[in-house]
């Protein structure tokens, strides 16, 4: 999972090498904390949010298959 | 440039494979997007290139964890196509437009859309009463209205915006 929203986000923002990813778990869910360049933070959240909800989403259906809840979260 | 080849219809089942050797050197960026996407998933998911219409290219994800994640959730297969175009758009100087599809997912939901459409339909003209669709997407409103176009009493028109556009099925007045 960790690696798949790591692609799809330096492959969005100019900055690739100011891109981390971390991963935090809770009991039933998991967080994915999105840092990025602050140049690429519209990058990453696109216009009204779409870029975000679109990666929390396909987040979402991976996800599916260990039946666990995941939570996108873009870190300013 | 290769010539565009494949199915007129996105919609139906195929089993065509189009060789990657075939595309052009944009559209191998966006096979190999693809490639790179279903390497990262962790799925065990394989991309296959369906059809290409310019500027269309129809690329399935089977393999692995595909059908119990994208091949069952259109939400998260329509976001992913919306995430790949995005990243295509900043790799590649033509238009190339992703279309994607998991495990047969369109052509099982547009049949699945389709039947709604008609026992929706069906409903509408017993009752000379209005009904209304959840919310969809663009293009399977589009399934929608086209299944009952062909119908003479009824009439679809889409009303809300998105997200939250639907479909009414309504009856015709005469």
């Amino acid at each position: 999972m960790i690696t798949l929203i790591e692609y799809l986000v330096k492959s969005l923002v100019d900055d690739a090498d100011q891109v981390s990813i971390t991963e935090v778990n809770a009991e039933d869910s998991t967080t994915y904390e999105v840092r990025v360049s602050p140049s690429d933070l519209g990058k990453v959240i696109g216009k009204q949010g779409r870029i975000a909800n679109a990666l929390r989403t396909v987040a979402k259906s991976v996800a599916m298959k260990d039946k666990r809840k995941v939570y996108v979260e873009i870190v300013a | 440039m290769s010539d565009s080849q494949g199915q007129a219809d996105s919609a139906s089942v195929t089993d065509t494979v189009v060789p990657v050797e075939s595309l052009n050197e944009d559209q191998a960026i966006a096979y190999q997007v693809m490639a790179e996407v279903c390497a990262a998933s962790g799925l065990g998911a394989t991309a296959i290139v369906r059809s290409v219409q310019k500027p269309y290219m129809t690329v399935e994800l089977v393999g692995g964890d595909v059908r119990n994640t994208f091949g069952k959730y259109g939400p998260g297969l329509d976001s992913l196509q919306f995430l790949c175009n995005f990243i295509l758009m900043r790799r590649v100087r033509s238009d190339v437009r992703l279309l994607l599809d998991a495990e047969g997912y369109r052509a099982r939901r547009a049949e699945q859309l389709q039947a709604r459409a008609l026992e929706l339909a069906r409903e509408v003209k017993e009752r000379h009463e209005e009904a209304e669709l959840e919310p969809l997407p663009a293009h399977e409103r589009r399934i929608i209205h086209a299944a009952l176009a062909d119908d003479p009493d009824i009439s679809t028109y889409s009303e809300g915006d998105e997200p939250g556009r639907r479909v009414v099925i309504a009856p015709k007045v005469a």
